[in-house]
């Protein structure tokens, strides 16, 4: 048990026109390059998902639940509560996507995970190859670890040009709407 | 070639309109939340909607399976990691690499000033990166026979425009006289304002000059027809492979520029070729083609050719043969992007206007219409800082701050001037070769054939 809530990211839906910017902007914080597209050494991977329907259209992403059924479910102890949130450790994961199945918002994919410009890689067994193994990319779980050491914080709220996304710190908004509640509270007495 | 230039995927477009918000001419049509399309009646081909479109293919997405094909529909290799945006500009990558290896052509290249302030962004460096010679060595390394430079022909640009104004004037010509080189600003003039094409200068733009060149004088200087030169050019520019296509930039059958590149398409083939621009070696231009004075490298920024042409027309009319010439232009409150100063030319004052942005055209073109302007030389850039903040420039990623990174590549065409050892450009010795040897003189007869042009209302070719 942490003693904090752990902060989420939550988008305002009647703000958010579906520009996919939080998706770029969340892509490029991890991985390495400068200041254009082009300079980006490996491809895209959002860790939030724009998703439409019907005439919604709002980014999906981890919510860092502080029951977290991802966490709960792996089998390889991949998926860990820090006071960083919910985060997956790329070295365990071995992409047998229970995780995925469990999650109750759909937060987690399995990517493919680039190391130093290169595609991380996993030992397949195979009989016909000498030794027996053989090496492929590997698409591990992935998902919003709140650009974690990113300096100025989540990526993709920096870069949404409608504000429709906020970083929340469940505790702060607690402690926010108990004094709004107490000033309207202090009015009404007044009032009345 | 008939494909459009400029064009938003309907697989890939959300419909949030931000691309419609940075439209200069209000050229992107559609409902929120639904594909939009591009009114070519309009369009101007800028490419700013390319350069802020950030609806990409994601490996996430429903038809993700679909992206090789896709990738391979654009020009490009199917494994290619470059993201897949709504919002794109044509890819000309596979025809210059054609040409490249055709045996049967001599390559010349030229690159516009503004390039080389903003490629090394593409391989990590800081917005105003300045590489002149390490972009002359990278086209080299790719291939190129001869690598030559827009700037040349930005100055071969001023001798012309600026004899043409100082026509006009003492001819009692159509004024004010509009620049010509921004292939944008000249779109939106036969488009939106087809009465005041009299007013454009009949200058080509430096593109133009230097490909009409590449297949006279630089065939002849290396003994080659105008039919063995592939002129190929490198460009900050969306509408400059409108400009190349247009039936009015060829010579006795050929198009003075066979294919254009954007900064983001070479710096994809240097990187498909394994080249890295920061390892290579600081390399020269060729010569005299490539040979270039300060005055057409301030080109690549709004207000550059204004500069650049009082220059020369100070020392041509009055002897004093000046760097710079010291004439600051003003932006008013009321008038953003508009900025006005005069000059005393030929003891005539030229009432002289810059536009750094189409979205600002407007007043302007309304007092030249009404007959209430009082100025004689207008220069205008259809985007906002000129060349620099082109279309074909590097995409910029999110959070990163455009208008910093514009005034980084402006700072850095300003900071090359100052350090060119010749600034104007009538004192550059390879245009005065091409004048003594060739040209023979501003305005003269083989001048308008190869340099000058005709601009008319011919809307509706972006099909």
């Amino acid at each position: 048990m942490h003693a904090r809530l752990s902060p989420f990211i939550l988008v305002s839906a009647s703000k958010c026109i579906g520009c996919r910017v939080c998706e770029l902007a969340c892509s490029a914080a991890h991985q390495r390059g400068g200041v254009s597209v082009g300079s980006l050494q490996v491809p895209l991977s959002p860790r939030l998902y724009l998703t439409s329907v019907n005439n919604v259209r709002v980014p999906i992403g981890c919510r860092h639940c502080e029951d977290a059924p991802c966490a709960e479910v792996c089998p390889n102890n991949a998926i860990i509560h820090t006071t960083e949130g919910v985060q997956v450790e790329e070295d365990r994961c071995v992409g047998c996507k229970t995780c995925l199945a469990v999650c109750p918002v759909g937060a987690m994919e399995m990517a493919q995970v680039w190391k130093r410009g290169k595609p991380a890689m996993r030992r397949v067994v195979d009989p016909s190859a000498p030794g027996g193994v053989r090496y492929e990319p590997a698409s591990l779980a992935s998902k919003c670890d709140l650009c974690r050491g990113r300096e100025g914080g989540p990526a993709c709220v920096d870069a949404c040009p409608e504000k429709a996304l906020t970083l929340v710190d469940p505790i702060e908004v607690k402690r926010r709407r108990n004094f709004e509640a107490a000033l309207a509270l202090s009015r009404t007495y007044e009032e009345v | 070639m008939s494909t459009q230039v400029v064009s938003i995927d309907p697989m890939l477009c959300t419909g949030c309109r931000r691309c419609a918000d940075v439209c200069p001419v209000d050229a992107i049509v559609g409902r929120r939340n639904e594909p939009q399309t591009i009114d070519a009646s309009r369009c101007v081909l800028c490419g700013q909607c390319v350069l802020t479109c950030a609806a990409f293919m994601s490996p996430f997405d429903d038809g993700a399976e679909l992206l090789p094909e896709m990738l391979r529909k654009r020009g490009l290799a199917e494994d290619d990691t470059a993201p897949l945006f709504a919002a794109n500009f044509r890819i000309d990558r596979k025809k210059v690499a054609g040409m490249l290896t055709d045996p049967e052509k001599t390559t010349m290249v030229q690159c516009a000033p503004a390039v080389r302030v903003s490629i090394a962004e593409e391989f990590g460096k800081a917005p105003g990166t300045l590489s002149p010679g390490k972009l002359a060595a990278s086209l080299r390394r790719l291939g190129f026979d001869y690598v030559y430079d827009t700037i040349f022909a930005a100055d071969v640009t001023v001798m012309e425009e600026s004899s043409e104004l100082l026509q006009r004037m003492e001819s009692g010509g159509t004024l004010p006289m509009f620049t010509s080189c921004c292939p944008g600003w000249v779109r939106h003039v036969e488009t939106a304002w087809p009465d005041l094409i009299p007013h454009l200068s009949s200058c080509k733009s430096p593109q133009q000059m230097a490909g009409a060149l590449f297949k006279s004088y630089g065939a002849d200087q290396v003994g080659k027809t105008a039919g063995e030169i592939a002129s190929v050019a490198v460009m900050p520019c969306t509408a400059k492979k409108g400009e190349a296509e247009r039936p009015e930039m060829q010579n006795d059958g050929f198009a003075n520029v066979d294919a254009v590149l954007t900064v983001t398409e070479l710096a994809a083939m240097l990187k498909e070729k394994g080249i890295d621009l920061d390892s290579l070696p600081e390399e020269e231009f060729d010569a005299p083609l490539g040979l270039y004075s300060g005055a057409g490298t301030i080109f690549g920024a709004s207000g550059g050719v204004m500069e650049a042409a009082l220059r020369t027309a100070i020392a041509v009319t009055s002897g004093k043969d000046v760097d710079e010439s010291g004439v600051a232009f003003v932006e008013s409150e009321e008038e953003p992007g508009v900025f006005r100063a005069s000059v005393e030319v030929a003891g005539k004052t030229v009432r002289g206007v810059i536009v750094s942005g189409l979205a600002h055209v407007a007043p302007v073109l309304e007092a030249v219409r009404s007959g209430n302007a009082d100025f004689e030389f207008v220069e205008v850039m259809c985007c906002e800082g000129g060349c620099v903040a082109g279309g074909g420039q590097p995409k910029l990623l999110p959070g990163v701050d455009v208008a910093d990174a514009v005034a980084r590549r402006r700072k850095g065409l300003h900071d090359h001037d100052r350090e060119l050892p010749v600034r104007a450009a009538h004192r550059n010795p390879a245009v005065k070769a091409l004048y003594e040897n060739f040209l023979q003189k501003p305005l003269g007869e083989r001048s308008h054939k190869l340099l000058h042009t005709h601009y008319g209302k011919e809307a509706g070719r972006h099909e």
